[in-house]
């Protein structure tokens, strides 16, 4: 069994977690988080939601119209070339990043969601909850994402929802696993217990006392996630399971260009586009993960 | 019309070996006069060297280099038979029956005598053995009469008799010898057939090369028959060797000489120095089909709103997209093939009149879906093609909404009958245009998928159809498909797009090394230095 990214954030440190949850915004401004790395990580982010955010402005051509020949190598009019018909790679870049940002936050968030509730009623209720949601879990799992995203897109046919779908589909575990192992410490705790027997009704319980003392490693893994999203919605496209064309969409764009490697341009820039923006929630995602985990900065910074 | 599953085991068979063989690529081509072997770099589609079973184009072309057909083509014509076998052949007044004589002097690689025997043996065998190649000789009866004459019957009359049996699939072996490994040309051939994969391992034929050595990962090996009745071929020994499309590209690029790539497609042939030779013929055509049935759209059922979509269709704009040899479509026959219309016929977008028709019908902000196999034919992305076909139509106010399917899903929706327009290439399983009448007239096959019935057609339509069928002759049939062609354009639910070419490159010392849409790719034994 390989050992998922959910396994390294979680193992049992909730209760450091409880203690920590207060400092995560207190101390960012302190500490080594702001190493020279997380610095630029962050920086691309922004850089690439202001992107998408401005991207009608930004861009210079209509990312769907044909504005020049087919094919033409980078130049003055194109800083990053045409692509087979003739439109522009660079506007098709900018705009890309308003399908796979935010699709990307989607993404993780359902699974947030999804992956959330099962995992609190597993760890909360234990027992039969707990197997069988846990069995379903592993049953997802068993399979390669990827493969089964792919199957799962191809049989609702390629639109830019069913591809969220697929993804929400083979992620969720991961967040349930996580967040199940958090709550099965917290749920021992004595101010937990403490308000069951004086009185406070299942839902409150877990509201209050449950769920804010065992989110903390489930959103330092969306943050890894969020890399991964990208990177799996792009796999989709490439495989025309993504978003329909003709939009532009980073996968779908590599896919395009891989064709014929000769025109490297069409492939390329996409291809770092996804590298830039999936390598920096990834550095992100490591450095509040190392931040909220001494011993893994130590090991790191040694 | 061949379907598309046929070939699309070639993206799947390119991936297999690629990546092992890239490092030898390009290693094997040097040139000297002692030198006398041909390297031919393809994207392996092979399954076997048995003339009854082949249909992928690999083996194709290596079963074509070791066996002989009654009739062939040359080079990369193939509106002109030309004799190999049989020396003379003629049609009976009534179209049923076809006569061919046997030349006297073609031996087998073993020295053997070709017969009529070993003739009717070999395409009883292809009918019986109920392969993928099998279907085009159904209903026909082959008989022999003495050592030299064939004779095929058909129930009703095939002009197109003699253009099948130039297929690879119709090679003649050797029928002692067949028999003695456990071949049968018995109605139960089928199953009773014990040949297996002997003739992967040697081939029984008469052509001008015997197999040395197969395997279907790396490479076919052949040399020259020393007994060959034709004259000998130039090279002595030929090495089809698997390659990557990728890969050939670079492989040919740095080739010394001596070697040919049958898999780069139309953009990557432009980018070729000019020291190589290009061989294009434009063989496979591209449409759309509407679909004519008013429950499944009121919109492309309407004959305005069909015309109106032919006449944004920028052909030139498509050519331009498959590159190198492709044309604008002017009928649904390609280029390539007799029957075909002029180029001076190739349709001029004009998006005021697609405007006019449009309104006139009182249609719109029309929006229709358009579904289409996601996949790279012959290296072009079919999703640029209908994009640019997408781009095109909003011009005149026609939006289409592209539906990618991969291409199981595509099959089935498109049997189904139930998308608005279905887009795919098409290319013709031997070379005889009027075959397209079979499958897209009025009320047949690929027409009743697009809801195109005998009640919906116009008249003009079926009665164009019927005069096709009625020719007996090739020559008559070839000219009638000129007309189906006209009314097709006008009636029909189809729109022409663009044909895309089959492409050949070779290093600039080779003469022969032409494409031809004949089913084999290209004849090894035509090739030789210059």
């Amino acid at each position: 069994m390989t050992i998922l990214p959910s396994d390294r954030v979680a193992v049992s440190r909730a209760s450091r977690f409880r203690r920590d949850r207060l400092r995560v915004g207190g101390s960012l401004g302190t500490g080594s988080f702001w190493r020279p790395l997380t610095v630029v990580s962050l920086g691309i982010i922004v850089l690439w939601c202001l992107l998408a955010a401005f991207a009608p402005w930004v861009a210079p051509y209509d990312p769907l119209e044909t504005v020049g020949d087919n094919l033409q190598p980078p130049s003055g009019a194109h800083w990053m070339g045409t692509d087979d018909l003739g439109r522009d790679v660079l506007s098709r870049l900018i705009w890309g990043s308003r399908l796979s940002l935010p699709l990307a936050v989607a993404i993780v968030a359902c699974s947030l969601l999804v992956g959330g509730i099962v995992g609190l009623a597993a760890g909360y209720f234990g027992k039969a909850v707990d197997n069988v949601a846990m069995r379903l879990a592993d049953l997802v799992l068993a399979f390669p994402q990827i493969i089964l995203a792919m199957a799962v897109a191809a049989a609702f046919g390629p639109s830019v929802g069913n591809a969220v779908l697929a993804l929400v589909i083979v992620s969720w575990p991961l967040y349930a696993r996580i967040i199940r192992s958090s709550v099965l410490s917290v749920r021992e705790q004595e101010y937990v217990v403490a308000g069951r027997l004086l009185g406070l009704p299942t839902l409150r319980s877990i509201v209050k006392d449950v769920i804010p003392n065992s989110a903390g490693p489930a959103l330092v893994m969306s943050t890894i996630e969020l890399g991964n999203a990208i990177l799996m919605l792009a796999a989709l496209s490439f495989l025309g399971l993504g978003p329909r064309p003709p939009a532009a969409e980073w996968g779908a764009m590599i896919a395009l260009g891989s064709q014929n490697l000769g025109n490297w341009w069409v492939s390329l820039f996409p291809g770092l586009a996804i590298l830039t923006i999936v390598m920096a929630f990834n550095l992100l995602g490591d450095a509040i993960q190392d931040h909220l985990d001494p011993r893994s900065r130590n090991a790191r910074t040694r | 019309m061949r379907s598309l599953t046929a070939k699309l085991a070639v993206p799947a068979g390119a991936v297999a070996l690629t990546l092992a063989l890239a490092g030898c690529a390009g290693g094997n081509s040097t040139s000297n006069a002692g030198d006398q072997t041909l390297t031919v770099d393809t994207s392996f589609v092979v399954k076997t060297l048995d003339p009854g079973t082949v249909y992928e184009q690999t083996g194709n072309i290596a079963v074509h280099a070791l066996y002989d057909t009654l009739v062939t083509y040359e080079g990369s014509d193939v509106t002109t038979l030309q004799p190999e076998l049989a020396e003379s052949w003629e049609q009976s007044s009534d179209g049923t029956t076809w006569t061919f004589t046997l030349r006297d002097d073609a031996v087998f690689s073993d020295g053997a005598a070709v017969t009529a025997e070993d003739a009717v043996f070999s395409l009883n065998r292809l009918k019986n053995l109920q392969g993928s190649a099998s279907q085009t000789v159904q209903g026909l009866d082959f008989a022999a009469e003495g050592d030299d004459t064939v004779v095929v019957t058909s129930e009703t009359p095939n002009p197109d008799v003699p253009v099948i049996l130039a297929m690879p699939a119709a090679s003649v072996l050797n029928s002692a010898e067949a028999k003695k490994l456990g071949a049968t040309d018995a109605e139960d051939a089928a199953t009773s057939d014990q040949i297996g994969t002997q003739l992967d391992t040697a081939s029984l034929g008469s052509g001008p090369y015997v197999l040395k050595s197969y395997d279907p990962s790396t490479k076919i090996v052949l040399t020259a028959n020393p007994k060959y009745w034709g004259e000998q071929p130039a090279y002595s020994r030929v090495v089809i060797q698997n390659v990557d499309v990728q890969n050939q590209k670079l492989t040919i690029s740095k080739a010394k000489g001596d070697e040919i790539a049958l898999d780069l497609s139309g953009p990557q042939a432009a980018e070729l120095s000019d020291d190589l030779q290009v061989s294009g013929v434009a063989d496979t055509s591209y449409f759309l089909s509407l679909n004519q049935d008013p429950a499944v759209s009121a919109v492309t059922s309407n004959p305005a709103f069909v015309k109106a979509l032919r006449l944004t269709v920028d052909g030139e704009g498509l050519a331009k997209l498959f590159g190198e040899g492709a044309t604008p479509a002017a009928g649904l026959v390609p280029p390539a093939f007799a029957g075909a219309l002029d180029e001076s016929e190739n349709p001029v977008q004009d998006i005021d009149g697609a405007k006019k028709l449009l309104a006139d019908a009182g249609l719109s902000d029309v929006k229709v879906a358009l579904v289409y196999p996601a996949i790279t034919y012959r290296g072009v992305d079919l999703g640029t093609i209908v994009t640019k076909v997408q781009q095109d139509a909003k011009k005149a106010g026609i939006e289409i909404e592209l539906t990618p399917q991969p291409i199981n899903v595509f099959l089935q929706s498109q049997s189904e009958g139930k998308n608005e327009i279905n887009f795919s290439p098409n290319s013709l399983n031997y070379p005889a245009s009027s075959s397209l009448v079979n499958n897209m007239a009025p009320g047949a096959s690929t027409s009743l998928r697009t809801g195109w019935t005998l009640e919906r057609a116009d008249q003009s339509a079926i009665d164009a159809s019927n005069a096709v069928t009625a020719e007996l002759t090739p020559e008559g049939r070839n000219e009638a498909m000129i007309d189906w062609q006209h009314v097709m354009n006008e009636v029909s639910p189809y729109v022409a797009l663009a044909n895309n070419a089959g492409i050949v490159v070779a290093t600039s010392d080779l003469t022969g090394a032409d494409y031809t849409p004949a089913g084999w790719t290209v004849d090894l034994a035509a090739i030789a230095g210059k």
